[in-house]
């Protein structure tokens, strides 16, 4: 147990950081949010830094793919970092270099990233499978929610190729930890956001972030989002075990329902500006937050993999 | 960064679980329902804890000067562990091995170290706590309890209030004013006072909680030699807030609440609960309540085995450890309904000892409180 980044995790971490500081970041996003665009430049530079595959990497793993993939949450990247390097590489596909989306084969919803992606990873009963897309495949559809959405092509479930027996409960457990590890770099941004902001904002003679009744509130987000923190570093630690990832996901992703709630009421009505940095943060966790069937559904995973618990929902496809 | 058990730990995990399985009784289950308080309790922990002490358990995070193996603060962790989730058969001597011990260590006198150390790592020694009062709750710097100094004593006047243990305890780990001009902080003492000393008046608050549960101890002229002092007259506040770094996190009822939690999961199955997705999503939910509080206080852990100075994630431990308590005892009664209402009944037992979670040790509002400046660095004005 070491709760503490080694050297190389901190090495690896530093030069994140340092590109992410060049190509990232809440200016960055609130220039592309809106726009459906989707961060091509950031995608290259994490590609040619050979960040996409860490999760492969001598001396690395998950552990650090999901580190990375935090750092880039919380900086904002519009790229779907966590698809390629946590999904793909968990489920063991070989993809063209581009955007990457995952959904599953009866999608009645909408796609995050689907309008631009090159590679579609697919949760088709029994088998995985991976699509290559073409531009056009994927309508783009727009969205309340940042990220640029798609509405997948039909006949999923037979298109591209097959991942292997088993692929399909592997590439469940490997995106509900992408999930989560996405929502937890979001989440720690929005609540940065908002306490920076009200550290500074002065109401009634006295700085906003002073009242006690604030304090509290934020003190409480704090908490989970820490908690969701410790919870998916060490389920990408474990290869994402499927209890502790549906463990993971079920408890941040209601976090991310608190969060959204909590940053909004705090920052009043500057928090619902394109000028404010929140929004670039916030409404991504909706997004996160209805994927795979939402709450409810990683919680009865998580019922499943504990006690066997028999009630099904509408499933992941939801 | 790594998530793996030493090997060493994991097994001792499994070696502690074999141990549990072969000592405690067969009623042990309702031996521990009543919590650590109970006299039922007290008096098994005291040949419970002789036992781990026989096999060098008990105290094992101890340094080897005091009796101790040197063990890391994750071997002690995994006892914690698994004495919280069977129901702490310990008693209220999980205190004197985690927080008074050391306290003790730290502060202590050649001569208390040695009459103090060994009876708590032999395990026969009941501690409790004199630290709230009547006007000093949260607020535990407003303590008025007075030890003026009359040659080799001190004479002690005020009162204690919510000790639990006390009724069968032998030492009272005693928070005192001895300079009476003094404010808040300074001129406070830490006395190891016998519970038995003449002047010192114990009485039961009934309350709801259970029997024996609270108590009020009067000092009326209890007359405390000097030798009982800890540590430098007036810089008792340096040892409480060291001792309560320890004590914030020392108790794993997380661990008691997912072993609550697994049960009521059996009993759900029992009744076909567990094919109705409204009490999969409620288990679910509380699952993940306690996960987080485990994850929080590893992250404590780590920060304690590396020797580092106890930072603000030990407020985030501690209040996420007692919305876990709270998450699966209100659970528990919602799920078995008209059961719980009898007492003593499985939800009950688990409620009322639940039920102190978030005011016990501190309040949850307090912990907020550091929290937001500690963590947070939200300004104070």
């Amino acid at each position: 147990m070491d709760f503490e980044l080694d050297e190389a995790q901190q090495a690896i971490l530093d030069a994140v950081a340092s590109l992410l500081d060049k190509h990232a970041g809440p200016a960055r996003a609130i220039e592309l949010a809106g726009t459906d665009a989707y961060d091509h430049e950031l995608d290259a530079a994490l590609a040619e830094s050979g960040f996409t595959e860490v999760a492969d990497a001598e001396g690395a793993g998950p552990l650090e793919a999901a580190l990375i993939s935090e750092a880039v949450a919380a900086a904002g990247g519009m790229v779907s970092f966590p698809a390629r390097a946590l999904v793909a590489a968990g489920v063991g596909a070989a993809l063209p270099p581009g955007p990457v989306a995952v959904c599953t084969a009866l999608p009645r919803g909408l796609v995050r990233f689907a309008s631009h992606a090159k590679s579609l990873l697919v949760l088709a009963p029994g088998e995985a499978r991976l699509v290559s897309l073409e531009p056009g495949d994927c309508a783009p559809v727009r969205s309340s929610f940042a990220y640029p959405m798609g509405q997948a092509p039909g006949g999923l479930a037979a298109a591209g190729d097959a991942l292997g027996e088993g692929s399909a409960d592997t590439l469940v457990r490997w995106w509900r930890l992408a999930l989560a590890v996405e929502a937890v770099g979001t989440m720690a941004a929005c609540l940065e956001v908002t306490t920076s902001y009200l550290s500074q904002r002065r109401q009634f003679g006295r700085t906003i972030g002073s009242f006690q009744a604030v304090q509290h509130r934020l003190a409480e987000l704090a908490i989970q989002i820490e908690a969701s923190r410790w919870l998916v570093r060490e389920a990408a630690f474990q290869g994402a075990p499927a209890e502790g990832v549906a463990t993971a996901s079920a408890y941040a992703l209601a976090a991310a329902g608190q969060v959204f709630a909590e940053t909004h009421q705090l920052s009043g009505a500057i928090g619902f500006t394109r000028e404010h940095d929140l929004h670039v943060f916030s409404m991504r966790l909706q997004a996160l937050r209805i994927e795979m069937g939402g709450v409810a559904e990683h919680r009865r995973a998580v019922a499943r993999e504990r006690w066997g618990g028999g009630a099904s929902g509408r499933g992941v496809g939801a | 960064m790594e998530f793996d058990w030493a090997p060493e730990d994991a097994r001792h995990r499994d070696e502690i679980r074999a141990f549990l399985a072969e000592v405690l009784p067969a009623d042990w289950e309702e031996i521990s329902k009543h919590g650590p308080g109970s006299d039922t309790q007290a008096a098994f922990s005291k040949t419970f804890c002789a036992r781990m002490a026989e096999r060098g358990w008990l105290t094992q995070h101890w340094p080897a000067a005091y009796g101790g193996r040197d063990a890391s603060a994750w071997r002690h962790a995994v006892v914690g562990e698994e004495m919280w989730a069977i129901g702490e058969p310990r008693g209220a001597q999980y205190m004197n091995v985690n927080w008074i011990g050391p306290a003790i260590m730290r502060f202590g006198s050649e001569e208390q170290k040695a009459f103090h150390l060994p009876r708590i790592s032999r395990g026969e020694v009941l501690w409790c706590q004199g630290f709230s009062e009547p006007e000093a709750g949260s607020d535990l710097v407003a303590l008025r309890t007075l030890a003026l100094r009359e040659g080799d004593e001190y004479v002690v006047n005020g009162s204690k209030i919510w000790t639990s243990y006390v009724d069968n305890a032998e030492f009272i780990f005693l928070l005192v004013r001895t300079d009476p001009e003094s404010k808040r902080h300074k001129g406070v003492s830490v006395l190891l006072c016998p519970v038995d000393t003449p002047g010192v008046e114990v009485r039961e608050i009934p309350s709801v909680v259970g029997a024996r549960y609270f108590h009020e101890v009067f000092f009326s002229d209890a007359r405390v030699p000097v030798s009982a002092l800890l540590g430098p007259e007036g810089e008792g506040w340096n040892v409480v807030n060291y001792a309560l770094q320890y004590e914030r996190v020392g108790a794993a009822r997380y661990a008691r609440a997912a072993r609550t939690l697994d049960r009521l999961a059996e009993l759900a199955r029992e009744r076909g609960m567990l094919d109705d997705p409204t009490w999969v999503e409620k288990l679910a939910e509380a699952r993940g309540v306690c996960e987080a509080a485990r994850v929080l206080t590893y992250k404590v852990i780590d920060e304690r085995a590396k020797g580092r100075p106890p930072s603000a994630d030990t407020q985030l431990a501690r209040v996420a450890g007692t919305r876990a308590d709270s998450a699966v005892a209100n659970l528990a009664v919602e799920l078995l309904g008209a059961e719980a209402l009898e007492y003593g009944s499985y939800a009950d037992a688990n409620f009322r000892l639940a039920m102190t979670a978030g005011v016990a040790v501190g309040a949850t509002e307090v912990q907020l409180n550091l929290i937001a400046s500690r963590f947070l660095g939200l300004p104070r004005d």
